[in-house]
């Protein structure tokens, strides 16, 4: 079927296109840096080079991405320098070297070179000869020499031949010889030998004959022209190097005290030096002396005669490293690889030395005696081999023995050890060896009955298990779904086609339902263990029907009401069947209480009465024809809309708006709440010992100490809103409705406790902190509690009340002069004749009473069963307080009434819930609205609305308030009643 | 059985024409293309290859998978590919260079299978983490545009039509999800179901059970219309196809042989030894008769 179009049958015209993979790998990075920068905005692209480092780009090498994002300014953009004077600062002068100017690829293009002038150029060595001469010098001032004094610059010479000796050497010049114009010398060889010509007739100079020799040399060959007479000429100095001389030193100064190796290298050196010296006899001799320590003893005779037997050995054993060594350091070397031979024969270090009796020895153990008759192999007892043991050799069948206990006996004790295994039965024989009953153990009466027994429970047993077992070995390394379902202890799913068949789809649902309801059941491990909880496991539909009679009897849960109409019993089968189950239920439930005691009754009764009906009446259930309908369901899915756009379907929701991911359940709003009733009663706790603290902390405390404390306070009223629209909304509580009440509602009671707290402490704290700096005050420290204020607050309290309605537009610092006047008159002692001071201790006042409210409204309930009119007093208080605060922060010279109700309202929603407590009264025009926020409300609180008409004026109000108390005190009885019940509850 | 079926039954694919070798390991899937000019195959040696199964050329292999490749599908214009695997990565590949132009995100574990849409334009990934992915092959993100998580077990296969959203999950299930009404439909099959595969009509659905039965449901009725069996599937993620003409049922089978089954009745019509191990996966052409095996042990077959 191989089709024809295929790539070597085509014929290609054309230039092929260049494919992508032949794209160098530059140029790859490159797209897909460019990719990366495409995702950002132009602004943010940066250039950078190949090593990804930002860098400047000028005109020459980064083109129009110089500057700033390629723009031509800078970060900050143009910023005009200002004008430096360089006047003063002329002397400084900035030092600028080529590295000011490269980067470190330019210095790395240099390849690490230094830029200076090369010597190579230095035409006739100045340069080189001034080094020379320098370095000369500076040895000489290092090294002590032979001569004192500087070094004659004769004697130094460049060590390096400059390129204009080199050209000259190319030209022909030798060392030594002149730099002289050929012609010129052969003019002046003439004249020379015209001159000679004359001097022939005197006399004969040893010079000149020299001369003349020479320059008949010169004549005769011109290429050997070496004349002393020319060098001397030309004033050149031989090449040779004088060495400082090393060796004479101070008396008793030992050079070679530490490194003996070289004693014995410089004698040698000596002795060739002397031999040389004898046999050459010449006048270089220093010269070679230098260099005879390069090569003289290497392979010269001195050495290896030192080395003496080990030469050879130095040979024989190939050590080509040492050879080199030798080269370079003879001596030392030599003395090396006498200490290494050495080392090599004695196999230690230098120093150690191998002991001639080791006291280690090693210690070997010999590995245990295998006794002849062991084999390798261990055998597991498990009840399955133990099972196919028995299986190969049925026992012959056996009528039972008469006698029926005996014969429970020996069932049950069959059915236990084919469970168990073998180990059941020896325990079983050890244990009863006395009893005369377990004789069949030991091959008595009975013995015959009990091996047949024995071995049909294991045949069952092994049935049982075998099908698992076959069946999960061979995947036993891969977990299948089945697998994983067991081990979860998921129900398997339905899985027979009778089963998936016989389902009608009016009952889908229900049985859907079943199935998800109970998806998850016990893990087989656990379920396959009480196999006494299986009476009927012969036959299967029948323990099938008894485990969902046991699952109803036992267990909860929805289940369907009709079980298994299906099967073929009748109405009297059903019965007695019935019958049959609740005995297994109690034998099982009998069985799991004294299982201990007596397990085989159960185990071998129940086996007894079941066995004998071994049909199973699973074949009678019938196998249903096609078309099957599976169970189906369906569901709202809502497809996302880009996934719609993609698909190119329009949105089935579109314009629905989106569902809520998950209905928020009432589990969790009580959980909530709970939690949030909870941490206010923390709140009051905390609240009432910042109270304490401040109140028996005494003088110390100061207004920053209350500011320290803030923090702790602010947050907790404005991160938990619940708090404060609870406490606001239930505060003024519907005091009208005079249904009896549930104890769970103290709860809330606590939580509005606990934010007022918060809040007159707030406000308390707010208004002394504001006041004090208004008046540029230092807030003076607090007096501590005097409960005796309760006497005299009831008298105060009208006083004070007439003094708010009254100046309502007066400035707080008044308000509180007139609100104290009764108080101050009361304490005098504290109180001064001048204003400042009066006011002073006013402060000290106004502290005390926040500081009393607070622990006053924290200690409710120690305080209310002594004094409730004195908390009444301070509530009172702390509401009239908090109208001050409020009228000072609202501008105070507006409408008083329409102001308050303004900024209760904005209050409301604020966080300032002080509002709450008076909102009822203030809004009690609208008494339709009132009452139907109270019915919502579910508050203790009471006030005192139902007495006071909605037209009432605040003044009214709080000028009646005494006269009042006693029916709001009847009724704020009742609810602190309330409250004290639910608190403590004795 | 009628006689034209009789005949239909000689000309199934029979003859092995070639072994495209080359995997080094087990094949997993493979996977004809669109017009059956070209075939995919992916395996444990973490690579696909993209051979021509009628001369046996092995036309590129695609290598960025970390861990074994379980599926791979071609787009229907052959410009891309994508492809799935246990290192849960999808990889949306350039056909042409062998590049991966981008890597979908979001399977928390194994992904099993993968398709594109009709207009290649999403790809979408079914996992061992219970859920089917939607990814947009067009934006720049590799996250998913939508993550359909109702499944309770492992999804191990997907399907796609034009409006529908296919998927079959070893909780027993085959949700399909239609776009177009907004609906999720399950239809239980109490099985774990292995594999999906539409009908030619796209009417029908063949569902591969790990009971070692291969379903056939009417798509929109939700009617079971036969079961096959005979062959072994109960370990191992198995293809199951039909063949292009809908008349018979293609399916692998544990011990390495094939089965066709026909469509209607359900006999088993032939079947023969493919492998020497499990067959993974099969294909059938779209026009021609012709079939794709896939195996663990390590080939390809085209069978003629």
């Amino acid at each position: 079927m191989a089709s024809n179009d295929d790539g070597q049958d085509l014929v290609v015209y054309g230039t092929p296109i260049e494919r992508e993979e032949d794209v160098s790998a530059r140029k790859r990075r490159g797209v897909a840096e460019a990719g990366q920068l495409r995702t950002l905005p132009a602004w943010k692209q940066e250039v950078r080079d190949e090593e990804g480092r930002r860098r400047f780009h000028g005109a020459f090498t980064g083109g129009f991405s110089a500057g700033f994002y390629n723009t031509a300014g800078s970060k900050e953009g143009w910023v005009p320098q200002t004008f430096t004077s360089s006047r003063k600062s002329r002397a400084e002068h900035k030092k600028q070297s080529i590295y000011n100017f490269l980067d470190e690829e330019d210095i790395k293009d240099m390849g690490g070179n230094a830029l200076e002038t090369s010597q190579q150029y230095d035409t006739f060595g100045f340069t080189a000869a001034e080094q020379a001469r320098k370095q000369a010098s500076k040895d000489q001032i290092e090294r002590p020499s032979a001569i004192p004094g500087p070094v004659p610059d004769e004697l130094v010479v460049p060590a390096t031949t400059s390129i204009g000796v080199k050209l000259l050497m190319k030209m022909g010049w030798r060392q030594g010889r002149t730099i002289k114009d050929a012609h010129a010398d052969s003019l002046y060889e003439s004249r020379r030998a015209a001159r000679k010509a004359f001097l022939a007739l005197s006399g004969i100079s040893n010079n000149e004959d020299q001369d003349k020799v020479s320059s008949q040399k010169s004549r005769v060959d011109e290429n050997v022209a070496e004349s002393f007479d020319d060098m001397r000429a030309s004033g050149n100095t031989p090449v040779y190097v004088l060495h400082p001389k090393e060796d004479l030193h101070g008396l008793g100064f030992d050079p070679f005290k530490h490194a003996p190796e070289f004693k014995d290298r410089k004698r040698s050196q000596k002795s060739v030096n002397r031999d040389r010296n004898r046999s050459d006899a010449s006048v270089r001799g220093n010269l070679l002396i230098s260099n005879s320590g390069q090569y003289a003893p290497g392979f010269g005779i001195g050495a290896l005669e030192e080395l003496g037997v080990e030469d050879e050995d130095i040979y024989a054993s190939g050590f080509s490293y040492e050879l080199t060594e030798v080269d370079i350091e003879p001596s030392k070397t030599s003395g090396d690889s006498k200490f290494k031979l050495e080392d090599r024969k004695r196999g230690v270090f230098l120093s150690f030395k191998i002991a001639s009796n080791s006291e280690y020895k090693l210690e070997r153990f010999h590995p245990p005696e295998i006794p002849a008759d062991f084999d390798g192999h261990h055998k597991f007892s498990s009840p399955i081999e133990a099972a196919d043991k028995y299986s190969d050799l049925a026992p012959p069948e056996v009528p039972p023995p008469e006698d029926t206990t005996l014969r429970l006996l020996i069932e049950g004790c069959a059915a236990m050890v084919a469970r168990c295994g073998k180990h059941i039965e020896d325990f079983y024989k050890e244990k009863s060896k006395a009893n005369p009953q377990f004789i069949f153990l030991d091959g008595g009466d009975g013995c015959s009955y009990y091996a047949r027994k024995l071995w049909e429970n294991q045949q069952k047993f092994v049935d049982q298990q075998r099908p698992d077992s076959v069946k999960s070995k061979p995947s036993s390394d891969k977990l299948t779904a089945e697998n994983r379902g067991n081990i979860l202890g998921e129900r398997p799913l339905d899985r027979s086609s009778k089963s998936s068949s016989t389902y009608l789809s009016a009952k889908e649902a229900v049985q859907l339902q079943s199935n998800l309801g109970d998806t998850f059941v016990k893990p087989i491990s656990l379920d396959g263990v009480p196999d006494s909880k299986k009476p009927f496991r012969n036959e299967p539909a029948k323990q099938a029907r008894f485990e969902q009679f046991l699952k109803e009897k036992y267990q909860g849960g929805l289940r369907i009401a009709s079980v298994v109409p299906t099967s073929s019993m009748s109405e009297a089968d059903r019965a007695r069947e019935r019958l049959d189950f609740e005995a297994a239920a109690d034998a099982i439930e009998k069985g799991k209480e004294y299982k201990a005691i007596d397990p085989l009754s159960i185990l071998g009764l129940n086996e007894q009465r079941f066995v004998p009906s071994t049909q199973s009446e699973s074949s009678a259930v019938p196998r249903d024809e096609k078309p099957m309908y599976l169970p189906r369901e369906e569901f709202e899915w809502r497809p996302s809309p880009i996934l719609c756009k993609r698909f190119d379907i329009v949105d089935p929701f579109m314009g629905k708006p989106m569902p809520l991911r998950r209905p928020i359940s009432k589990m969790d709003t009580l959980m909530f709440m709970t939690e949030s009733t909870k941490r206010t009663n923390d709140d009051v706790k905390s609240s009432s010992v910042i109270s304490q603290n401040t109140s028996a902390g005494g003088t110390e405390q100061t207004d920053a100490d209350v500011h320290a404390n803030d923090p702790d306070i602010v947050p907790s009223s404005v991160q938990r809103p619940v708090d404060l629209y609870k406490a606001i909304f239930s505060d003024d509580s519907d005091d009208d409705m005079d249904e009896p009440r549930s104890n769970k509602q103290v709860d809330p009671v606590k939580t509005s406790e606990g934010a007022n707290m918060a809040l007159n402490r707030l406000v308390a704290e707010d208004f002394l902190e504001s006041l004090g700096k208004e008046l540029g005050l230092e807030v003076p420290a607090e007096k501590p509690v005097v409960p005796q204020n309760v006497l005299f607050r009831s008298e105060i309290l009208p006083t004070a009340d007439g003094s708010v309605s009254r100046n309502e537009k007066t400035t707080a610092c008044s308000e509180v002069k007139e609100t104290e006047i009764p108080f101050d008159s009361v304490k005098a002692d504290n109180a001064n004749g001048d204003g400042f001071e009066k006011l002073d201790s006013k402060y000290e006042k106004r502290e005390h009473r926040a500081e009393k409210d607070r622990s006053h409204s924290s200690h409710r309930q120690v305080w209310n069963g002594s004094s409730e009119s004195d908390t009444e007093i301070a509530r009172h208080r702390s509401r009239k307080r908090r109208s001050h605060h409020k009228i000072r922060s609202a501008t105070p010279d507006s409408d008083s009434s329409g102001e308050r109700r303004r900024s209760k309202k904005r209050k409301s929603h604020s966080r300032h819930r002080t509002v709450r407590s008076r909102t009822p009264d203030a809004d009690s025009s609208s008494d339709s609205q009132k009452n139907k926020r109270k019915r919502q409300e579910k508050r203790s609180h009471r006030t005192r609305t139902p007495d006071i008409d909605s037209s009432d004026e605040y003044k009214d109000k709080y000028a009646s308030s005494s006269r009042k108390s006693s029916d709001k005190d009847r009724s704020r009885k009742r609810s602190r009643h309330r409250r004290h019940r639910s608190r403590d509850p004795a | 059985m009628s006689s034209a079926a009789a005949t239909a039954a000689q000309q199934l694919p029979r003859s092995e024409s070639r072994t495209l070798s080359g995997h080094e390991g087990a094949v997993l899937a493979v996977r004809f293309n669109r017009d059956g000019n070209y075939c995919l195959s992916c395996g444990k040696d973490r690579t696909v290859r993209l051979w021509n199964p009628h001369t046996g050329a092995l036309v590129k292999t695609y290598k960025s998978h970390a861990r074994e490749v379980r599926d791979v599908n071609a787009s229907s214009d052959n410009a891309k590919l994508v492809s799935c695997g246990a290192d849960r990565q999808i990889f949306y590949w350039d056909v042409a260079s062998g590049r991966v132009i981008r890597k979908f995100r979001g399977h928390n574990s194994e992904v099993n299978s993968v398709k594109f849409n009709e207009h290649n334009t999403v790809v979408l990934s079914a996992g061992y983490d219970r859920t089917v992915r939607a990814f947009d092959c067009r934006s720049q993100s590799s996250d998913p545009i939508q993550t359909i998580d109702t499944f309770q077990d492992s999804v191990m296969s997907v399907s796609v039509t034009s409006t529908e959203i296919i998927a079959g999950s070893v909780d027993g299930t085959v949700r399909t999800f239609d776009i177009r009404m907004g609906r999720e439909t399950v239809d239980n099959l109490r099985h774990p179901v292995n594999c999906i595969s539409l009908s030619n009509d796209r009417n029908c659905l063949l569902a591969n059970c790990l009971d070692s039965t291969v379903r056939l449901l009417d798509k929109n009725s939700g009617e079971m219309l036969q079961e096959y069996k005979g062959h072994i599937c109960k370990a191992f993620k198995m293809d199951c196809c039909l063949t292009n003409d809908d008349a018979f049922v293609v399916g692998g089978s544990e011990d390495g042989f094939v089965f066709f089954w026909e469509l209607v009745d359900a006999p088993i019509v032939a079947s023969f030894r493919a492998h020497s191990s499990v067959v993974t996966s099969v294909s059938y052409h779209p026009t021609k008769t012709c079939m794709l095996t896939s195996s663990v042990d390590g080939t390809v077959r085209v069978w003629t």
